[in-house]
């Protein structure tokens, strides 16, 4: 064997006869390698020359192949080294061949350092070519097989998913509803793939579907004779059966609804127009329409539930189709308010978010009123999911709730759950109207061993702890603006107080300087008397003879 | 190193495509009406989503040949997977074969020659073929497919020689023990003598590079044209 250059080079002991040693890169992961020795990982990888099973598969077979490779590759490191160079040189099959090449490359034993592969024959050789009829002619075509039924699925249909990517930039249509679920309603001729929807025959014995023309012109398959087919017209099955109501008849329809709840032979006679079938369905496409059913069979309501329904038909019909307020169910409540109607039912579905009712007109006074109005509006499903809602909410704010509904302890009776307050006197009466309608229409059992009664109670207990809760809120906070408001007073008080004071003490001041201006001036007048006094007494004493007259005088003096 | 005698000795296998996947191949060239068709491709005829009448059908119409070619196309099909000799008993061991290659797809002719192990079956010749593109450089993604397909036919007819000669075989030597042992020693035909092959080293010699190597020729219209003319006389 020659000298090989060794991947492990020691430049210090080089002895002058030796060749150059060249330093190869390879990975650290492969660091177990060595020339003279077939490691436990290569015994691993490539078990098939070590089984002994056979002459062309040793272990010296092995190690010739990964040598030769391996210095093939080391002839010139900076250059891809490709299996099919190397499979040139040796015997043995290629595709064992193929896998120690492989085994190498990634181990990075070879082509380490060599450039990434050229990207360019990857992307065509995916690429599907279709080509429109024979190509020149008809010649050979070297498709493969594979690739033809994949053409049918794409030409026939839309489904889902099955987007054979023709070329890069072409996606995959998106199925629709229409696409999807549509094939499921729309039958395709099992001979030509046609869609059958004008009339098909139908294979009695077997659920077999020929369009019309085909059952024409005779293809349908071996085995089959005519008389096995059966014609089946698809006639368009409208959901109304092609009636049309008029206004009046819908509003003579409610009219009549109301009146004879359940007599569908009455209600029909009232519309003299529609059968009795119409009706009922007319009535179910309504959209208020299923309550009024669902409130036919319930039969017992308080006055005020009924005097709400009769009071909703007139603005209903008005308004019927066109605009209607909206009412949103959870919408406004924040979930603190329960409808104990239905308030254990199983969550379902609500049939429809918006529900088009006429407005509440008159706003009541409690809250709670006004709540047990709407929910006798609706459907009980509403109701039971509004209850669902709000129970959840429930069970987020506090642990209590969320113990009763989710767990499986129950000792709560109603109102033990928070301070009375005078919410809980309204709910109370509400409770009393509710309970009979409530407990005489368990629809639905949830599926839970919790019994009715007490989830009922819980559930009332929670709804009136839940208002208590907000209602004293409430009054906490009166009670702080009433303490607010009195301090202003009392400080605008004390303001008129300060001014009074301050004005009395201006007063005063006043008053002492004048006081003290008046002094003054009755020294100056009492100066100016004994001036005067002296000046008459200086002028003479002639006048002492007249006595009254200084009598007088002294008189108005002293 | 064992001697070859004591090799550890596997149970037969039900016959098989000597490779990873379980194809068939199939050469169509039929005549109707003037119409030529000609093709080649594999088919899986263990698939239960591959009809032959559908393909067949589908065939007919995409390529709008005449309704006669229909049936014609069936009944090809359904001989060649017919005679997959499903259930016979096949030759276990290895059995190395030479393998030709000598096609041409369109404007690249393809000149190669290798050898491969019947009894691997983890062969792909696909895989093969795509490595062989994209070593060489071919980009008309026809050439793959068609270089497998080449593979293909040459590795069916090999197994189908080996299990009429195992049959034969077994026929003969109906007296003593029949299909138990092969004597190794044997070979049939198309295998080459292991012994001889890997007795010293599995390095060729450097002169026999060349003929093992893949040998590409790209053509020009013009060369296309006039082998295309003789074909079609000559066939």
């Amino acid at each position: 064997m020659e000298n090989k250059p060794r991947h492990d080079p020691n430049p210090d002991s080089t002895r002058p006869e030796e060749p150059e040693l060249d330093l190869y890169t390879i990975p650290s992961y492969s660091s177990w390698f060595a020339w003279n020795d077939i490691h436990e990982t290569e015994r691993q990888a490539l078990k098939e020359f070590f089984e002994g099973s056979s002459i062309s598969r040793t272990p010296k077979v092995y190690k010739e192949y990964r040598d030769f490779i391996i210095n093939k590759y080391r002839e010139d490191p900076s250059r891809r080294l490709t299996f099919t160079e190397v499979r040139k040189s040796l015997i043995g099959d290629v595709t064992l061949l193929h896998k120690v090449f492989r085994f190498l490359e990634t181990w990075g034993l070879i082509n380490f350092v060599a450039p990434p592969p050229p990207r360019q024959g990857s992307d065509s050789d995916d690429r599907v070519r279709v080509e429109d009829g024979a190509p020149n002619g008809v010649r050979v075509v070297a498709t493969p097989n594979s690739l033809r039924p994949l053409l049918a699925p794409v030409v026939k249909g839309k489904k889902s998913g099955d987007g054979v990517e023709e070329s890069g930039v072409q996606l995959p249509h998106l199925a629709s509803y229409s696409d999807v679920f549509g094939d499921l309603k729309r039958l395709h001729c099992a001979n030509c793939g046609d869609n059958c929807d004008s009339g098909y025959y139908e294979y009695k014995k077997v659920n077999f579907v020929v369009c019309v023309k085909c059952f024409k012109s005779g293809n349908y398959g071996e085995g089959k004779s005519m008389d096995d087919f059966e014609l089946k017209d698809c006639s368009e099955k409208s959901a109304t059966n092609g009636v049309v109501w008029t206004e009046e008849e819908t509003l003579l329809l409610l009219d009549s609804v109301m009146k004879h709840w359940d007599d569908w032979d009455l209600v029909a006679q009232n519309v003299q127009t529609k059968s009795k079938l119409d009706c009922i369905t007319k009535l179910i496409e309504l959209p208020f329409g299923e309550s009024l059913i669902d409130s036919a069979k319930g039969g017992g309501y308080s006055s005020s539930t009924s005097m709400n329904m009769i009071g909703m038909k007139p603005v209903c019909l008005t308004s019927s189709e066109h605009q209607e307020n909206i009412i949103n169910e959870d919408q406004g409540y924040d979930g603190t308010i329960e409808n104990e109607k239905n308030g254990d039912s199983e969550n379902q579905e609500p049939p429809s978010k918006k529900k088009r009712t006429a407005s509440i007109s008159d706003a009541d006074s409690s809250l709670m009123k006004q709540v047990a109005r709407i929910s006798t509006m609706v459907d009980p499903q509403i109701t039971a999911a509004a209850a669902e809602a709000a129970v959840a909410m429930l069970s987020d704010e506090m642990s209590c709730p969320r113990e009763i509904f989710y767990g499986d302890q129950i000792d709560l009776t109603n109102g033990s759950l928070s301070p009375t307050l005078r919410a809980d006197a309204i709910g109370e009466s509400e409770i009393q109207e509710r309970s009979s309608p409530s407990e005489s229409q368990e629809i639905h059992l949830k599926n839970s061993d919790v019994p009715l009664p007490l989830r009922i109670r819980a559930a009332v207990a929670t709804g009136l702890g839940a208002a208590a809760a907000r209602a004293k809120l409430l009054a906490l906070q009166e009670e702080r603006e009433i303490e607010h408001l009195v301090a202003t007073v009392i400080e605008a008080q004390l303001k008129k107080l300060q001014s009074k004071v301050k004005h009395c003490e201006d007063a005063e001041l006043l008053m002492e300087k004048e006081y003290a201006a008046i002094d003054e001036f009755k020294e100056h007048i009492l100066g100016e008397r004994i001036n005067i006094l002296r000046t008459t007494h200086n002028t003479g004493t002639a006048k002492l003879l007249e006595p009254s007259s200084v009598q007088s005088q002294t008189g108005n003096i002293s | 190193m064992k001697s070859p005698a004591s090799a550890s000795w596997k149970a037969p296998l039900k016959f098989r495509m000597p490779a990873a996947e379980n194809l068939v191949p199939i050469r169509l060239d039929i005549e109707v009406d003037g119409q030529r068709y000609k093709d080649a491709f594999t088919w899986n005829p263990y698939d239960p989503d591959s009809e032959v009448v559908m393909f067949a059908k589908r065939t007919v119409k995409d390529l709008k040949l005449a309704p006669g070619f229909l049936p014609q196309i069936v009944q090809f099909i359904q001989l060649a997977t017919f005679r997959s000799y499903a259930g016979q008993d096949m030759y276990v061991g290895d059995k190395i074969v030479p393998i030709k290659l000598d096609l041409r797809v369109d404007h690249t002719v393809i000149r190669d020659q290798f050898l491969w192990d019947l009894n691997n079956f983890d062969s792909d010749p696909e895989e093969f073929a795509r490595t062989l593109c994209k070593d060489v450089g071919i980009e008309d993604p026809e050439v793959g497919p068609a270089i497998a397909l080449a593979i293909r036919e040459q590795l069916y007819e090999i197994a189908i020689q080996n299990v009429t000669s195992a049959r034969e075989n077994r026929i003969n030597k109906k007296g003593r023990r029949a299909a138990e042992h092969f004597p190794i020693s044997k070979p049939s035909g198309a295998a080459l003598d292991l012994m001889k092959l890997f007795r010293s080293s599995v390095v060729r010699k450097r002169k026999e590079w060349d003929y093992y190597k893949p040998v590409l020729d790209l053509l020009s219209n013009e060369d296309v044209d006039a082998l295309e003319a003789k074909e079609e006389r000559s066939g």
